[in-house]
């Protein structure tokens, strides 16, 4: 797909067809679509007089929609323009140039897109031209940077591409970088099972639970992107008030410049393209550092060029944040994104800090799920097992705290435990695979000492007591028997260990429920709709899905975001796109004569007559104040403006 | 506070910038292109017609019969025309003298305004061993018909032919920096000499202030600016100057600005041969016509070739047949007939501030161009051409006149000092001072006219 700034997706195709019936291409020549050479009509209709340009565009808009033979047919009247009488023959003429000026200018350049192998054009005429220049007086304009692991100088270069191409995408209006996000999602389509190929090689994780959160989840996005964009970015008017008639007030969504965007190792397909995107669509160009143990090494880049995204606009760093990551913050990115650990927010906050850098942090979590008694057993224990294994417990938003009405108790947990022992475990491209293993050696460490700190304690297994500590195939675990003094019970697991508690009532389970550290995301279920959101209300937490699990994240148009100790500020969702938009403020005034109450000069008459104003203005009784307040208004406007003609005839 | 502000960074405005900085003034110029270093010219025809000139390459005139090249670029028509280099004959001198009643327009008095303009640039033939077959054809038909040709002259310094180049970039500027374009020579000797130089700036409208000139201009994004200056020289070429003029209104005082528009409209022919011609290869332009009898008939013929995004466009036609034509390119010669218009057209500016040019061609132009078209066909025949295709499109790149210079305010806008009539601050030398069509390519006469222009505002001071 190719995306131009000034043409529309029918515009270029009606070129295309044009092109096709100009230049359709003999058995020593390509066709004009067939070499891509229309990848290069921007560097052509950047110079287009506006007249022309549109004249142009006009004439592209109506063949996109005729056949081929009837725009054979216009431009075989077009040869025959001198038979017209001088106006129509002049339109012929006119459209004759424009439109061959459009398909032969690019073609017999000798353009094509990128990797085109096919027939090539100057071969075909026979134009071997050669430019005997000595190759220093030639200077090679392209730098090489270096995107795995760069050192301060790469980085510099890259941040510069960044702001060059963040001020060539504030250009382009929203509507048309939507363009490119239709032409990434098909892309994202066709290439569906590449995607999850590479996703699995990186994670492990089960091919489908890569294809609902990875593949759906980013298509979901860039279709919740299409319908809202334009509409949350666009400028918004809001009310001026009385005090300040005749003037306009309206919010500008302007793009913040370079986005510096560190991703973790749990979704790294979702979690790359969907903030990259809605960065995007506000306008900004993107530093990305995806996680080191799942860089998903050159996929996005290929993606988002075969949709026609300039190679500056997202650029793709590889390193590991303890190498790269300070020198990426002390670049000076206008705002830093990050998805991750409470460690590595710290750290980065601190480190921006410095330079006064914006950070928005979407950190971990120790999610609970409260289970009422008056619950559908079996739905809510398969919500259960779902919520905490599901991509082998590695989401920040996964189950980790499972709290069950004591009624239910044994019963819930029966089924629990059944449905757990049915899930399949293996590292396999095989669409029936419930689980993969761990992805990442040091989570297995950390998971195998909050297991050991648990055994020892007196936690008891009822799932997985057989696992030896080490293989990254950790089983799923249940336990009971959880204290507060367990490792388990206060650290974020991320893993497949689930901890369930009994609880008596919901003041108790409002109190259990409630972290003290965490607040991102929660669920609660009962048939009771009052109770449940009564409790949903009372827990602190960004998210929070009633009578199902981890589903807040399931409709974009929600935002997302922690409380606590799980970070600040929202992304997706409409808050999302103020995420990365400079939020301006405009107050709109003519030019005119008239001078302001409150400038300069200040009277004690003036200062009487304005606090009566402000007096009727704001006192009770809306009808009368606003009649008083007009009055006192009126009485200031002239005072004002008796000052001002004093003032004028002083310095005449 | 400068004292001249410079419109147009063409061949006029560095002549006249250089003189006027050398003699101590503060200069500053305006252009509404892009300056490019050496390297930076683009490689090809698209991007050269896009980069270099107004209206990404083809400006149409009212009937669309015409299509303008109007350079946009800092060094103008010196960066992308074939830089031939002819002083005027007496012909065109007296046409001039008769017409605008100016005196030094004799062979007499511009001699020396043509040394001096020549000392600044190189000026070279090619050399016989370099001519090409395109060439070696337009010889050979001149010699079987008896016509007389002469070898060109054009301004460049190296192009390069021993070790190999055949890059026909003229018309997209040079990377070479062979041709002797204002950027390599005058230009740079006036920035070296204290000239400041803004471009991507154009001007849109002048306003004279009792004796002070203020310039509104506007930059690539649309930004509005001001400069104030003491003194003002138009060098935006015929349409360029007309434009600033009309659109700040002085055609209330002087009528004949945007009147007598000329641009030897110029049509290119190809013959079609059995054998490989490849007209684009070593030395693509090496003759001119050099023939009284041409000369008297108003036209002229000159050995030329474009590059293909510019000859696809003249072939007429479409599909496969057109390329089929198309990829006998190697097989291609060419010939182009200039014609010494006589039809005057006019500049005007619409409503919406949209340049409108206004250009027919009379039975006598037409004729001329005939009578060219004819010779065209002679020398392919007899040089054994099987096809002849004339180009459908005319093409004017030669823009003169809308400013004319005179002595009487009522036909022309600039007097012999080359002051606007009634104005003491507002000055103009380049093509647009032209008051009708030589027949011959210009650029040189308007670097004799900018020297002495130049000379001559020094002087006054």
């Amino acid at each position: 797909m190719i995306i131009s700034r000034y043409f529309s997706q029918s515009q270029l195709k009606g070129l295309l067809k044009a092109g096709d019936v100009l230049v359709p291409g003999t058995e020593n020549s390509p066709g004009f679509s067939e070499t891509g050479c229309i990848a290069h009509i921007d560097r052509m209709a950047e110079f287009l007089s506006e007249d022309d340009l549109s004249g142009l565009k006009m004439v592209l808009s109506v063949f996109r929609w005729l056949p081929s033979w009837k725009i054979a047919l216009i431009f075989r009247l077009c040869s025959k323009n001198e038979h017209f009488p001088s106006f129509i023959g002049a339109g012929l003429r006119m459209l004759e140039i424009g439109v061959k000026g459009a398909v032969f200018s690019p073609y017999y350049a000798g353009l094509s897109k990128p990797g085109y192998n096919g027939k090539k054009v100057h071969d075909a005429i026979g134009w071997h031209t050669r430019l005997a220049i000595r190759p220093d007086e030639l200077p090679e304009k392209k730098m090489r940077i270096n995107y795995e692991s760069p050192d301060k100088k790469d980085i510099a270069i890259i941040y510069e591409r960044a702001k060059e191409s963040a001020d060539q995408i504030r250009q382009w209006p929203v509507k048309k970088r939507l363009e490119f996000i239709t032409a990434l999602k098909s892309v994202v389509l066709e290439n569906q099972e590449k995607i999850l190929d590479r996703i699995q090689a990186d994670t492990g994780k089960s091919r489908f639970d890569a294809i609902t959160a990875e593949i759906f989840g980013v298509l979901d996005f860039l279709d919740y992107l299409e319908k809202n964009a334009i509409k949350f970015l666009s400028e918004r008017k809001v009310a001026t008030p009385f005090a300040l008639m005749g003037k306009s007030s309206k919010i500008w969504f302007e793009p913040l410049g370079v986005v510096l965007m560190i991703s973790p190792w749990n979704y790294p397909f979702y979690q790359a393209v969907v903030p990259i995107m809605q960065a995007f669509i506000a306008g900004n160009a993107v530093v990305f550092k995806p996680s080191s143990a799942t860089p998903l090494k050159g996929l996005v880049e290929e993606l988002l060029e075969q949709a026609d995204f300039r190679p500056g606009w997202v650029q793709v760093v590889y390193g590991s944040g303890s190498e790269i990551g300070d020198a990426l913050v002390d670049a000076g990115p206008d705002k830093i994104f990050l998805i991750g650990s409470q460690s590595v927010g710290r750290h980065i906050m601190e480190r921006a800090a410095k330079q006064l850098i914006p950070v928005e942090l979407e950190l971990g979590g120790k999610d609970p799920m409260v289970v009422f008694e008056d619950v559908n057993v079996d739905r809510a224990a398969a919500g259960a097992v779902w919520g905490a294994f599901t991509t082998t417990g590695q989401s920040c938003t996964s189950v980790e705290r499972l709290f069950i009405h004591e009624s239910i108790y044994e019963q819930f947990k029966d089924v629990l435990v059944k449905q757990t022992l049915e899930l399949s475990q293996k590292k396999s491209s095989d669409p029936e695979t419930d689980i993969g293993p761990m992805c990442t050696i040091d989570q297995v460490k950390k998971i195998a000492d909050q297991v050991e700190d648990a055994r020892n304690r007196g936690a008891k297994f009822l799932t997985g007591e057989n696992w030896d500590g080490k293989s990254p195939f950790i089983p799923p675990m249940i336990i009971e028997g959880v204290t507060s003094d367990m490792l388990i019970d206060r650290q974020e697991n991320f893993g497949p260990v689930l901890p369930i508690y009994k609880f008596s009532s919901e003041a108790q389970v409002i109190e259990l429920a409630n972290d003290p550290e965490y607040g991102l995301s929660a669920s609660v279920w009962s048939k009771d709709l009052e109770r449940a959101r009564r409790v949903a209300r009372a827990i602190n937490t960004g998210n929070v899905s009633i009578n199902n699990v981890m589903l807040t994240e399931g409709n974009h148009a929600l935002p997302f975001g922690g409380t606590g100790k799980s970070g600040f500020g929202r992304y997706k969702g409409e808050f999302g796109f103020y995420a990365f938009a400079n939020i301006k403020s405009v107050l709109e005034d003519r030019d005119s004569s008239k001078m302001e109450a409150n400038w300069f000069p200040y009277t004690k008459k003036k200062y009487r007559i304005f606090s009566d104003f402000t007096r009727a203005l704001y006192s009770q009784g809306r009808l009368s104040g606003m009649v008083k307040g007009a009055y006192h208004g009126l009485k200031l406007e002239a005072h004002v403006k008796k000052l001002a003609g004093n003032k004028f005839r002083k310095y005449q | 506070m400068y004292d001249f502000i410079i419109a147009g960074a063409g061949i006029s405005g560095s002549f006249i910038a250089d003189a006027l900085c050398r003699a101590g003034c503060r200069c500053l110029m305006l252009e509404a292109g892009m300056g490019f270093a050496r390297h930076e010219y683009p490689a090809n025809g698209m991007d050269g017609n896009s980069r270099l000139y107004w209206s990404g390459g083809l400006e149409l005139g009212h009937d669309s019969k015409i299509a303008f090249l109007r350079p946009k670029v800092v060094g103008g028509g010196s960066v992308v025309n074939q830089a031939l280099v002819d002083r005027f004959d007496a012909d065109a001198l007296d046409s001039w003298r008769s017409v605008s009643k100016v005196s030094f327009f004799n062979e007499k008095d511009m001699a020396p305004l043509y040394d001096a303009a020549e000392s600044r640039i190189e000026i070279q033939e090619i050399p016989a061993d370099f001519r090409n077959k395109n060439a070696m054809i337009f010889g050979q038909g001149f010699e079987n018909l008896g016509y007389k040709h002469a070898p060109l002259r054009r301004a460049q310094s190296n192009c390069r032919l021993e070790e190999g180049n055949c890059c026909i970039e003229c018309l997209n500027g040079c990377r070479l920096g062979s041709k002797q374009s204002m950027p390599e020579t005058v230009l740079k000797s006036a920035l070296e000499n204290g000239l400041d130089l803004i471009s991507e700036m154009q001007v849109m409208k002048i306003n004279d202030k009792k004796g002070m000139i203020e310039v509104e201009a506007r930059d690539s994004r649309a930004g509005s600016a001001l400069f104030r200056a003491g003194n003002l020289v138009l060098a935006g070429g015929a349409v360029g100057n007309a434009a600033m003029l009309l659109r700040s209104g002085f055609d209330r005082k002087l009528p004949a600005i945007g009147t007598g528009f000329y641009c030897h409209p110029q049509f290119m022919s190809f013959g079609l041969y059995d054998e490989v011609i490849n007209s684009h290869l070593g030395a693509f332009q090496a003759f001119k016509s050099d023939d009284k009898g041409f000369r008297k008939g108003g036209f002229k013929l000159e050995n030329v070739y474009a590059g293909p995004e510019g000859i696809a466009l003249l072939i007429p036609g479409f599909g496969k047949k057109h390329q089929q034509y198309m990829e006998k390119l190697p097989h291609f010669a060419c010939i182009e007939v200039c014609t010494r218009d006589t039809d005057p057209g006019r500049v005007s500016i619409s409503k919406k501030g949209k340049i409108l040019i206004r250009k027919e061609r009379n039975q006598e132009d037409i004729r001329r161009y005939e009578k060219g078209r004819k010779v065209i066909e002679q020398i392919f025949r007899s040089t054994g051409a099987k096809q002849v295709i004339h180009g459908k499109i005319g093409i004017g790149l030669h823009l003169m006149g809308c400013c004319p210079i005179g002595v009487d305010p009522a036909d022309s806008v600039v007097d012999p000092e080359f002051r606007l009539h009634g104005y003491k601050n507002i000055f103009a030398a380049d093509s647009s001072i032209f008051p009708n069509a030589p027949g011959i390519n210009p650029s040189l006469t308007i670097m004799a006219l900018s020297a002495k222009a130049g000379a001559d505002i020094a002087r006054s001071l």
